[in-house]
């Protein structure tokens, strides 16, 4: 039954329906409302928890840290500056192989100040060691969600679940909140057989040697590769469950014989796909759906690729002094290809700023250019700035 | 493996029977006669086994887990330099969730309480969760090799506060942790000292029998940071207590509700003497006089702040609370 | 090879594997020192040791502790001088263990509980050895010697055992009752006691050396000395140890108005309170000095310090320092005695004598002088042996020069300490010696220094006050009452309790509480040395913090060097 639902809410009643045991988040925009979605839960007798309301979101990964290592489901959410202040943590929760969910309602990172959306926060994290699946509309949020647990739960990894802030989280959109019994169908109790338990008293966090740690980092990445099996599992699951899928590591929409992609990751999908049917004119195009960061699904990507003469890295992220971030990745996967498509990259839809319909046009502008473009920011105005910073 | 001379009993065997709970065992790697590794077994003694912790980084962390062995014997889980008590938080929050009744401890050094976590441990004790705070306090960062933090004594010298020709060690005042604890309102907050064994164990099982935050603060001797003998583990503590520079203190929801009194106050200088931390302070020079009496003043503030001189010998003051008797513990 | 864990995770308790051991450079052992109330106690007991036991309610073991070296508690328990106390570390820290009233208690329940002496009776065949004399020497070599497997004959000129202790000590001191059991529960562990039986009268030496495998010599010292004032002598005069010895007997004293007694030792003591007891003024007047803190001992009057006090309290008077110059006497009786300041120098010759100061006389009106200055052994029947000298020559074991199989000790040798521990040690010792000289083995002397209490660690002790036994009021001490009572159980029990347990485990705990490697385990048994704890070598780093914090100095660190293959 479709309701309509503003996206946190929609993302808090998902957490709940995962029935988590302990919950800790601190507020920051766009998050906020998710967790506060939670605390009415809670309130109202609706959802069995212990909301942990700490002094920062440092502490709120550290409670969530701590919560699975006594083994509970944890949920945890945060954003922007929080996301960052979390980081140590981060890199020790995915370290530490326990597996937890958070949402990260993407936000611009400060200075200057913006609350807006974009996604330099998830992406700034994306080393930490966490699978990120990032989501194109409210309903994949949901969806996502209560998979991010079983795949977690599965891998023994931690799932960030990316949700464009503002334009996901604040919006009313008609979806679908799964029934309970699908859910718990769905995804067993959490069992952890590390748990801190008094009748098997284990360390954990402990010192490793330089004989050690390359191993230990080789067993991570390795985990999160083998992940891209659960990734499609869990989605492919749920669908039969549910009728919805949200597309396992990627998904691809449109004509079989387009020559030209553009791939993107998040809400800006939707945008693209609306863009395409204003611009029948501009010829067959597909779009591309990274829902899987990390892992980054190499494979899969290529696979899509194949014949294809160009590919549009549209991100919105960048590193400065290097350029983008998804587009380098992108362009290093299909480089192996035999006939290597185009890569190029752009970056838009910075700090809040729209990301309009004719983006679709001045993106597919670039398969004209005589040599890819390797990365621009789109939507610049030079003056804007000073002279000598343009 | 060595056997027992005259009753063949094996010796690992004997270990595994001791008439008391080993949380901490041997074959940890802490420095000869550290006072953080005697601190964190009594602790973990007197606590039993049914407890889950969460270790702050720090000497204590490096020396009990080199992979793939640990010298704990009850769950333990370290995460970083700053969030035992958060971590301890979600622990505690989880166990609770779950129904579960053991309790937890949080351990941290006194740069992972005093400074860097003290944001997280303000946060856990504020929030009112059912946890244990023991910062064992040597008084410096250890781990990294002897820096000052804020519970640094006075004067004293460390890598990052050293004498010179124009300083005196460490400029500022050690830190008043227990007051900024008890602040908080909590149930339970103390002081404690490796020296005094049962006081510590009696701190320990009076703090787990509180539903709420608990904190302790155990002055532990790093003989390496503090430039002692190993040997001297206990003498130097003892003579902190005894000299009014440790009080040793019990605050109940803020209000002071027991001291050590101390029998016959030392000089500081019979405590700061034996620590080469201190050796600045014994040449022939005006500054380092003035440095005598301005940390045996802060002594003395002490000893009136807290009213601890005792009025006359009791059981329990700094001369009769390590008595020992013959028989010790009997087994059961 | 150790596979890596998920996240790295460790199991309990596998440092073990990380033997810290290695490390050390030191190791602490146990050592066991002899405490200074053992070294102290010339009848060689260790109150160390009984006190341990008494501590831990073990009471018959604690006294068959102390008869391994002194088989007469209850009667050295009460007359004693307990240098043990003197020596004991606790009287540096607050007041010394009250060490004799613990023997005492243990050895009037002994008594009360007919405990017998853990003495195995001698077989049939096994050596004869003959003991001359059932005082305290006798009667201990005579013990000695049967717990070490001897027959044992025992021969004394009296009708009764006990020696001087029967026939001099007031029994308001020495109950005759304390006397008679100890004395005659010690013979009944089957010493064939010969009564009426006198060297040179009834047997003589030679006789006993060819009868038994050896002889111990032990008669006291029956011989009054000499004594004259300038060649003077009064006409009544009587030596004081012949009229206490009488009144000891049959009850009598020569009834006077005022007496002064020459001497410092015990005989010038209880004489003095005894004639005191008949209402006459009476002085004592000694060379040396009135016990107190900081006279040496050797510049102290002999007499037991808690004597003095006692006769102090009844009225006696005590001239210290003093000598008699003169005798005043009306015809040939005495009207009273100069005396002048006297003092134990050292002589140019490095000899100590004993110099008046001109210009210091003063005159005391008294009605009879009684010398009790000391007595030599007599000599009958072992002429041979002695020489002509007043003492028996020997040596530490007894041994008399050149006369293989002889031995002597008690008040009978040159330099005997002139009390009863002493003589029981003599007669311990003598025993040993004679055991080594009938299996053709040397006597060695195994030497241990005392512990001081320097090595203590005095942290762990809290004052206490020491348990005084009750005295009569002076009022009171009349016949043959005890003047001083014993101590009940509680109180022997606190006292034991108080012992720091010198240089032995106290069992404490303390190495086990404080040790932060673990590497010290306690054991329900016993161990081999002794304590309830071993080291754990494999982990210990040899900090040296058990050894600092060990209350009873019991351990101590060694170079690891020493142990090198040991490990
Ligand atoms: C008045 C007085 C009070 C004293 N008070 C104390 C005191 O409080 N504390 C203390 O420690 N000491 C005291 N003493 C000293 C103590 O009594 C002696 O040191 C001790 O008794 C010596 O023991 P002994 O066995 O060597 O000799 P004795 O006790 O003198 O015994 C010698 C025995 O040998 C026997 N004997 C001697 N010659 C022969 C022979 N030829 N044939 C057979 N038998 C023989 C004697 O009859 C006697 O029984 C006191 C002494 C006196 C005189
Ligand atoms: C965020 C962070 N900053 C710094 C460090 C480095 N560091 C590790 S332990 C330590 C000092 C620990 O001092 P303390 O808490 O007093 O414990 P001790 O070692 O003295 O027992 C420091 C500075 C770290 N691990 N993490
Ligand atoms: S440096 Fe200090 S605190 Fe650290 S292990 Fe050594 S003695 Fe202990
Ligand atoms: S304290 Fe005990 S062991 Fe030490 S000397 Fe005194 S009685 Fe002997
Ligand atoms: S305290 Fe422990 S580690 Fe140190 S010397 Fe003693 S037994 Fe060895
Ligand atoms: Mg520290």
């Amino acid at each position: 039954m479709l309701q309509a639902l503003e996206g946190s809410q929609a993302i808090a009643q998902a957490v709940a329906l995962c029935r988590p045991q302990v919950v800790a988040a601190y507020p920051i925009t766009p998050q906020t409302h998710i967790v506060e979605g939670l605390a009415r839960l809670i309130a109202d007798g609706k959802l069995q928890c212990e909301l942990v309301s700490v002094e920062s979101e440092f502490s709120a990964a550290s409670v969530a840290l701590g919560a699975v290592a006594a083994g509970s489901r944890v949920y945890t959410a945060s954003a922007s500056q929080g996301i960052l202040l979390m980081s140590e943590v981060l890199y020790n929760i995915a370290g530490l192989r326990v597996p937890l969910v958070m949402t990260c309602a993407n936000r611009a990172v400060s200075a200057p100040l913006s609350i807006w959306n974009d996604q330099q926060d998830s992406m700034a994290v994306r080393d930490a060691g966490w699978i990120q699946l990032y989501c194109a509309d409210n309903q994949e949020a949901v969806d996502t969600t209560v998979q991010a647990y079983r795949i977690a739960e599965r891998t023994e990894l931690p799932v960030m679940v990316c949700v464009d802030g503002f334009t996901l989280t604040h919006t009313l959109e008609p979806l679908e909140i799964p029934p309970q019994d699908q859910v718990d169908a769905f995804l067993p109790p959490f069992r952890f057989a590390r748990a801190l338990d008094p009748s098997y008293p284990v360390s954990s966090g402990t010192l490793v040697s330089p004989e050690y740690y390359t191993e230990a980092r080789h067993a991570h990445h390795q985990a999160l590769l083998r992940a891209k099996d659960e990734i499609v599992a869990a989605d492919s699951d749920w669908a039969v469950l549910t009728g919805r899928a949200s597309g396992g590591l990627l998904q691809v929409d449109g004509p079989d014989d387009a020559r030209v992609a553009i791939l993107t990751l998040g809400s800006v999908f939707g945008t693209l796909l609306d863009a395409r049917e204003e611009y029948p004119q501009l010829g067959p195009v597909k779009l591309i759906k990274l829902r899987a960061f990390r892992p980054f699904p190499v494979e899969a990507l290529q696979q899509v690729c194949v014949g294809l003469s160009d590919v549009i890295v549209l991100e919105r992220a960048l590193s400065p002094g290097s350029g983008g971030i998804a587009g380098a990745e992108v362009r290093a996967a299909l480089a192996e290809l035999p006939a290597a498509p185009r890569v190029h990259n752009f970056a838009a839809g910075l700090g809040g700023r729209d990301v309009p319909l004719d983006i679709y046009p001045r993106l597919l502008a670039a398969t004209q250019s005589a040599s890819p473009v390797r990365f621009a920011i789109l939507d610049v105005e030079l003056d804007k700035l000073p002279v000598e910073d343009r | 493996m060595s056997d027992l001379a005259g009753t063949l009993i094996p010796i690992v065997d004997l270990r595994r029977n001791q008439p008391r709970f080993r949380g901490l065992e041997a074959g940890h790697l802490a420095c000869l006669g550290c006072g953080q590794a005697l601190a964190a077994r009594l602790v973990t003694e007197a606590a039993g086994p049914d407890v889950v912790v969460a270790n702050a980084t720090g000497c204590l962390e490096v020396f009990t887990t080199a992979w793939p062995q640990s010298a704990w014997r009850v769950p333990w889980l370290h995460s970083l330099f700053e969030n035992a008590a958060a971590v301890a938080s979600g622990m505690e929050a989880a166990l609770k969730a779950q129904g579960k009744s053991a309790k937890v401890l949080a351990f941290g050094g006194d740069g992972g309480t005093f400074d860097i976590g003290f944001q997280a441990l303000s946060g856990m004790l504020e929030r009112g969760h059912n946890v244990l705070y023991v910062c064992f306090d040597n008084e410096a960062y250890m781990n990294t090799g002897v820096q000052r933090s804020s519970s640094t004594p006075h004067a004293a010298m460390t890598t990052t506060s050293p004498p010179g020709k124009a300083r005196m060690g460490k400029r500022h005042l050690k830190k008043d942790i227990i007051s900024i604890i008890a602040a908080h309102n909590i149930p339970y907050a103390a002081t404690a000292s490796v020296a005094y064994p049962s006081d510590i164990r009696k701190k320990v099982r009076r703090a787990l029998e509180i539903d709420g935050p608990a904190f302790i603060n155990i002055h532990s001797p790093c003989p390496l940071g503090w430039g002692h003998d190993g040997s001297l583990s206990i003498e130097v503590a003892r003579l902190a207590v005894e000299c009014g520079l440790f009080p040793v203190v019990e605050l109940e929801r803020g209000a002071l509700t027991g001291t050590m009194p101390l029998r016959a106050p030392r000089p500081v200088t019979d405590y700061l003497k034996p620590q080469q931390r201190f050796a600045h302070l014994f040449q022939n020079d005006p500054r380092a006089r003035e440095e005598l009496e301005h940390l045996q003043a802060l002594a003395d503030y002490n000893i009136e702040t807290y009213g601890l001189r005792g009025e006359r010998p009791d059981p329990l003051d700094s001369a009769g609370a390590d008595t020992v008797r013959r028989g010790g513990v009997r087994w059961a | 090879m150790a596979i890596y864990t998920r996240g790295g995770f460790a199991l309990p308790e596998t440092s073990l594997a990380s033997k810290t051991g290695t490390w050390r450079l030191q190791r602490p052992i146990h050592r066991h020192s002899s405490a200074p109330c053992h070294t102290a106690c010339p009848a060689g007991e260790d109150p160390q040791a009984y006190l341990a036991q008494v501590a831990e309610g073990r009471w018959r073991e604690a006294w068959e502790t102390l008869v391994a070296a002194n088989p007469l508690p209850a009667i050295t328990g009460r007359v004693c001088d307990h240098p043990c106390e003197s020596g004991c570390n606790r009287g540096q820290y607050d007041e010394a263990i009250a060490i004799h009233n613990v023997e005492r208690f243990l050895g009037d329940q002994a008594i009360r509980e007919g405990w017998a002496y853990p003495v195995t009776p001698p077989s049939v065949n096994a050596h004869r050895v003959a003991v001359v004399g059932a005082g305290p020497a006798g009667l201990s070599a005579a013990y000695h010697l049967c717990r070490l497997g001897y027959q044992v004959t025992l021969l004394d000129m009296l009708p009764e055992a006990g020696g001087t202790l029967r026939t001099a000590l007031p029994p308001y001191r020495l109950p005759r009752e304390v006397l008679a059991q100890e004395t005659q529960r010690l013979l009944a562990i089957g010493i064939e006691f010969l009564a009426h039986h006198a060297l040179g009268r009834d047997v003589s030496l030679d006789e006993l050396c060819a009868d038994y495998g050896a002889v111990f010599l032990a008669p006291g010292r029956q011989q009054g000395r000499e004594w004259s004032v300038d060649g003077r002598v009064p006409a009544d005069l009587h030596t004081g140890l012949r009229l206490l010895q009488e009144w000891v007997a049959v009850g009598t004293i020569p009834k006077v108005k005022s007496a002064a007694i020459v001497g410092g030792g015990n005989s010038a003591v209880d004489l003095a309170r005894v004639l005191r007891k008949t209402g006459a003024e009476v002085h004592v007047i000694t060379h040396d000095a009135l016990p107190k803190l900081g006279v040496p001992p050797e510049g102290a009057m002999k007499a037991i310090p808690r004597e003095v006090k006692q006769a102090q309290e009844e009225g006696v008077m005590f001239h210290e320092h003093r000598g008699i110059q003169r005798l005043l006497l009306r015809g040939e009786r005495v009207v009273g005695v100069e005396m002048v300041h006297m003092k134990k120098l050292p002589r140019p010759d490095g000899s100590i004598g004993i110099v008046p100061f001109e210009g210091t006389e003063t005159v005391l009106h008294v009605e009879q002088i009684i010398p009790a200055i000391g007595q030599v052994v007599l000599a009958a029947g072992m002429e041979r042996i002695l020489e002509g000298s007043p003492f028996f020559a020997v040596d530490l074991w007894g041994h008399v020069a050149n006369h293989p199989g002889v031995f002597a000790g008690g008040d009978a040798r040159k330099g005997s300490r002139g009390t009863v521990s002493g003589a029981v040690g003599d007669g311990r010792r003598a025993a040993l010696a004679i055991d080594g000289y009938l299996k053709g083995v040397a006597t060695v002397e195994h030497h241990t220094e005392a512990i001081p209490l320097e090595s203590l660690n005095l942290n762990y002790f809290e004052h206490e006050p020491r348990a005084e036994e009750p005295l009569l009021a002076v009022e009171q001490r009349s016949g043959d009452a005890e003047v001083a009572g014993g101590l009940v159980e509680p109180q022997v029990m606190a006292e034991s309790l108080r012992c720091f347990s010198c240089g032995m485990c106290l069992a404490c705990d303390n190495c086990w509480t404080l040790c932060p490697d673990q590497s010290v385990l306690k054991i329900k048994e016993l161990a081999s040395d002794g304590s309830h704890y071993v080291f754990d070598y494999d982990y210990c780093k040899g900090c040296g913090l058990c050894a600092r914090e060990c209350p009873s100095g019991y351990i101590v660190m060694e170079d690891e060097l020493l142990f090198a293959g040991r490990y």
